[in-house]
């Protein structure tokens, strides 16, 4: 009697998703992916140009234009992350 | 001179000052300190004075003129070479809003210019000693002041300059006449700086933060020229004129009525006692005194002068994002320049190293 009845709990089908639920998750991770890229690449942007800049009068701190080029990414992987944790919930 | 092309102001397009404020604040941070020119100031002579200088970014500039000797006339000559290549580089970098203020500002240059070829040719100098002077920073070239310079006397340049079209041709005709009638040059030089005040504050008119700065800058410095003329008036006799003509409009402070009540005063303590609570007021009261000790009016034009560079280039620091910082480089560059120049000749001269510290603005 008891195996049979966890039996029963293992096979109990799952609660389908409401589409509209998943259409909206799937929209709020594009969101997030979407405005932090573009956040990224504005401020990347900002930055690129002004590194230029002073990479073509001190070319000595190019390690300092790199690093700072690279720190936006942050922006972005925060968005991806967000994005499967959204569509992960 | 070393360069050739002339820049002629634009108004529109791209206003990101991004990359240009990056490069202005990379070259800002080469501009000599303190310490550089207590070493320059306490050089042994002449060829140590080049021998420092070399080892800065002025090394190129000297280098090209080196061949001609080695003396004060030939490092005078590299330091205006290098204020005009750096001017031309940073016109040539900036973005279309920020080149067209920048060359409005540089305007004064052209009519610095100018003054200089015509006081040259109304006192008969040879066109190569009246050429050393000239800094071909602002929209004139060099071809087009050297077309003026060859020519033989006052008038033969205004027609030169008309010839050619120069943008300040038109106030150059209407002062001529003048001139013919009274052989001094006050009434063409007036009729310049009329021309140029009422064009630049026409061409910074325009709304926005950018415009403003550059409206405050021109703006002092008409207000500086207005003071002058003032300070002039004191030591002359003005009764017979109307004093209105001489006031510039654009300034930011000394209207035409002011100009008028102060330039009708009798002497120099009331017109500093009127000007006290003015934004000019604390520079000109410093310079008081020593107006009393010295009793030469260059002390207020000297104070004034430290009053502009002082505000302008500090006017920078507070606007990344604008034309501010430009503009500050600008002025801060020329006063390096001028700082340079004073160093040297003062030192080959033999001026007392106490008393070119005393001329030095330093910032």
């Amino acid at each position: 009697m008891v195996p049979a009845l966890a039996l029963a709990e293992e096979a109990a089908p799952e609660a389908p998703v409401d589409w509209r639920v998943a259409v909206g998750r799937a929209v709020a991770a594009g969101f997030a992916m979407a405005v932090s890229a573009l956040a990224a690449g504005y401020a990347q942007a900002k930055i690129g140009s002004a590194g230029a800049g002073t990479l073509a009068e001190r070319p000595e701190v190019s390690i300092w234009i790199i690093t700072l080029q690279a720190l936006p990414e942050i922006i972005v992987l925060l968005g991806f992350v967000s994005a499967i944790m959204i569509n992960a919930s | 001179m070393s360069t050739t092309s002339a820049v002629r102001p634009s108004t529109t397009g791209r206003k990101d000052y991004g990359y240009s404020n990056a490069r202005v604040r990379g070259m800002r941070a080469r501009l000599l300190n303190r310490s550089f020119y207590d070493t320059l100031i306490e050089a042994r002579d002449i060829q140590q004075m080049i021998q420092e200088l070399t080892s800065t970014g002025y090394g190129p500039d000297l280098e090209e003129v080196l061949i001609k000797g080695r003396d004060a006339a030939v490092v005078d000559e590299a330091l205006k070479n290098n204020l005009v290549r750096t001017y031309r580089k940073i016109l040539g970098f900036l973005n279309d809003e920020g080149r067209g203020l920048a060359t409005t500002l540089l305007g004064r240059w052209d009519v610095f210019n100018i003054k200089t070829i015509l006081r040259g040719k109304h006192m008969r100098l040879p066109a190569e000693e009246v050429g050393e002077s000239l800094v071909p920073a602002g929209q004139l070239s060099e071809i087009e002041l050297n077309a003026m310079l060859a020519q033989d006397d006052v008038k033969s340049a205004i027609d030169a300059a008309v010839t050619l079209g120069l943008p300040y041709a038109a106030a150059l005709r209407y002062g001529i006449g003048e001139y013919a009638k009274t052989g001094e040059l006050a009434g063409l030089e007036l009729s310049l700086d009329r021309h140029y005040a009422e064009w630049a504050t026409k061409r910074l008119s325009r709304r926005g933060a950018n415009a403003a700065i550059a409206r405050r800058i021109l703006g002092t410095q008409i207000d500086i020229v207005n003071l002058l003329t003032v300070f002039r008036m004191q030591k002359a006799d003005i009764e017979s004129l109307d004093v209105a003509q001489f006031h510039l409009p654009g300034g930011l402070a000394i209207g035409a009525d002011l100009f008028e009540e102060v330039a009708g005063m009798s002497d120099v303590d009331q017109v500093l006692d009127r000007l006290r609570n003015t934004m000019y007021g604390p520079a000109l009261e410093d310079a008081a005194m020593k107006y009393i000790e010295v009793n030469s009016l260059s002390v207020f034009e000297r104070a004034l002068e430290d009053h502009l560079i002082r505000k302008v280039t500090l006017s920078g620091v507070h606007d990344p994002l604008g034309v501010g910082v430009v503009v500050s480089y600008l002025t801060a560059k020329q006063n390096e320049i001028t700082n340079l120049r004073i160093i040297v000749k003062g030192k080959s001269i033999g001026m007392p190293v106490e008393r070119v510290r005393e001329e030095l603005i330093l910032v």
